[in-house]
């Protein structure tokens, strides 16, 4: 009998379709094939993966956090893209002001994003705390944009963006990613003054009871994607990796920090 | 110098594409508003950078395609880039009043026409533009007293080929055709059907004949000939035995081109044409540059009112016709039948 895993992911945008498709029809014929189902928000799937509905999930940085404290910490990344394990946030401001670093945001207004977003509230939340910059000394510019997300959308950040523009803030943490597109069109308005170190974002989660050899051989033949194979290069290119590699584990341990400081819920 | 405000202006912009064109699918379209010239370059520059691709710009927003498209004209082959084939309408008077006449030609009809001096100017322009076929149309080219100098300075800078009803080769006229080349020139004379009735029907009683006698008289002064038959789509034309006339008239197989009537001019019934549903042909006339002859009075098909703007009315026109071709890929991809 074929083994098979069901794969959770979020629909975050249309793309995601054509990716999952195009990662189910990679796996067809391999020692473990795989199918997909696709939800509205990462409290759905976690909710999903818990109650065994799916096998394995991809999961953002807080779902996979929220998913180990519901396991009690028993359950698995199995992998990663590589440009996981190097995700950062950004904190930046308008070109040209005298912020120079995060002491600096005493007295001033900084715009976060969404309150389920790593990369833009719960980790500059801490980054900001680590600086001495709390709720009590500052003003945090909310931008809950795409709640349930996690940020994947970017809404949040670039709402963030458009305050600092506005002048409605002086400063914005966001994502790399968001910075990376900014920098490559061209000449902005802002310009970033604070940078984290790397941290880790997305992983496929399993729980315990996923079967060892099913995991392993599914995780093989995940790595199997080539980046120099034509067919698999557009799905690579979709999903933001250039090839898949072990879960970068002490990535995390800022987020669960995090997590534990500001009271973040494991459910909501 | 870039000011503050124009940064933030710029800034705006590219957050307003990234949130636009990120909420959409991969070969899906959005419309992104602007609202100056420089935006609409910024637009371009953004898409270029970031793997999307302008569309169309219109006057309040550009029309992005997620994702990158071919180059839409890279698939053109070099005769069907607009501007390959030139139309001229020498003139828009003519001694038929054809009740089909995407026009509305007429006697009665303002000439409108070209000179040779203008018509050599335009050549000159449109040759370098990439043009390298001519059409010589009207109303009735004959009418036009300087119709062989035209011609000569046509044949002149490429292939050419003069429409007409053929009934007005004789005197003067019959002249003026001798005064043209014969080597790369052809007559191309309208005849709706091999026997009178639905010539005649639409053209007048006589006139069947008159081109008949029109197309030997051609013949006979050594020019090449080919008809042309403009049809309904209600199936009343009869192909084949049009092409039996062809034989007797002596005309190779194959000289006999078939069009379809348009809602356009005199016609009340036809073709609806549309710049969005016709391969153009640019086309000049004394009132403009049009976007295809069968629609050179209609003003939602003109491009430019002043023949000196030939050049860039090419340019416009291309640009256009490979944005619907553009559009066109992107229903094919997105919209399969089965």
């Amino acid at each position: 009998m074929a083994r098979s895993v069901l794969v959770g992911a979020v629909a975050y945008t249309p793309n995601v379709v054509p990716i999952w498709e195009g990662i189910k029809d990679y796996f067809r014929g391999a020692p473990v094939e795989m199918d997909f189902v696709l939800f509205s928000n990462y409290e759905r799937l976690v909710e999903a993966l818990m109650a065994g509905w799916v096998d394995i999930a991809w999961n953002t940085n807080l779902a996979y956090v929220r998913t180990a404290g519901l396991t009690g910490g028993t359950a698995r990344a199995l992998a990663m893209r590589d440009t996981d394990a190097t995700f950062r946030s950004v904190f930046v401001k308008r070109t040209g002001s005298d912020i120079s670093s995060l002491a600096d945001l005493v007295g001033k207004r900084i715009a976060l994003g969404s309150k389920d977003s790593g990369q833009a509230r719960i980790l500059p939340l801490k980054f900001l705390a680590d600086a001495g910059v709390t709720a009590d000394n500052t003003t945090f510019v909310i931008f809950d944009s795409d709640v349930g997300k996690h940020g994947d959308t970017g809404r949040s950040e670039l709402d963030a963006l458009r305050a600092v523009l506005d002048d409605e803030a002086d400063a914005a943490a966001i994502g790399v990613t968001t910075w990376q597109q900014l920098q490559d069109s061209g000449d902005v308005g802002v310009e970033q003054f604070w940078t984290s170190a790397e941290y880790s974002h997305c992983n496929f989660t399993a729980l315990e009871s996923l079967d060892r050899g099913v995991a392993d051989d599914w995780v093989a033949h995940l790595m199997a994607m080539d980046w120099d194979n034509p067919e698999h290069r557009p799905i690579l290119e979709m999903e933001g990796l250039t090839r898949w590699i072990e879960p970068a584990m002490a990535g995390y341990d800022s987020l669960f920090e995090a997590v534990e400081e500001q009271s973040v819920p494991l459910r909501w | 110098m870039v000011t503050d405000d124009t940064l933030r202006q710029r800034t705006m912009l590219v957050l307003d594409l990234m949130s636009a064109v990120g909420a959409v699918a991969r070969g899906s379209t959005v419309r992104v508003a602007v609202q100056t010239p420089e935006q609409v370059g910024q637009v371009h520059d953004w898409c270029r950078a970031s793997g999307n691709t302008v569309l169309a710009v219109h006057d309040d927003g550009v029309e992005i395609y997620r994702g990158s498209l071919t180059d839409a004209s890279a698939s053109l082959a070099p005769e069907q880039m607009p501007g390959y084939r030139l139309w001229l309408y020498t003139n828009f008077h003519c001694n038929l009043a054809c009740d089909y006449c995407c026009v509305a030609s007429s006697p009665r009809a303002e000439p409108r026409a070209l000179t040779a001096a203008q018509v050599r100017e335009l050549l000159r322009v449109a040759v370098a533009a990439g043009t390298r076929e001519v059409f010589l149309t009207g109303g009735e080219p004959f009418l036009n007293p300087e119709i062989a100098e035209i011609a000569a300075a046509a044949v002149a800078a490429a292939p050419t080929v003069l429409l007409t009803n053929g009934m007005l080769l004789r005197g003067s006229r019959l002249s003026r055709l001798d005064e043209m080349p014969r080597d790369g020139l052809i007559l191309q004379i309208s005849v709706d059907s091999a026997t009178p009735d639905l010539h005649d029907l639409h053209r007048g009683a006589g006139s069947w004949q008159r081109a008949i006698d029109g197309v030997r008289t051609a013949k006979e002064h050594g020019f090449d000939v080919r008809l042309a038959a403009t049809l309904a789509t209600d199936g009343s034309g009869d192909e084949s035995a049009l092409g039996d006339l062809c034989a007797d008239l002596g005309l190779a197989e194959g000289e006999l081109i078939v069009r379809r009537i348009a809602q356009q001019g005199a016609a009340t019934r036809g073709i609806a044409i549309s710049r969005a549903t016709v391969v153009p042909e640019v086309c000049v006339t004394g009132r403009g540059i049009y976007w295809h002859p069968v629609a050179a009075a209609d003003p939602q098909m003109q491009v430019a009112d002043a023949l000196a703007d030939l050049s860039g009315a090419i340019d416009e026109i291309r640009e256009e016709y490979l944005g619907y071709r553009r559009k066109g890929d992107i229903l094919a991809a997105t919209f399969p039948c089965a």
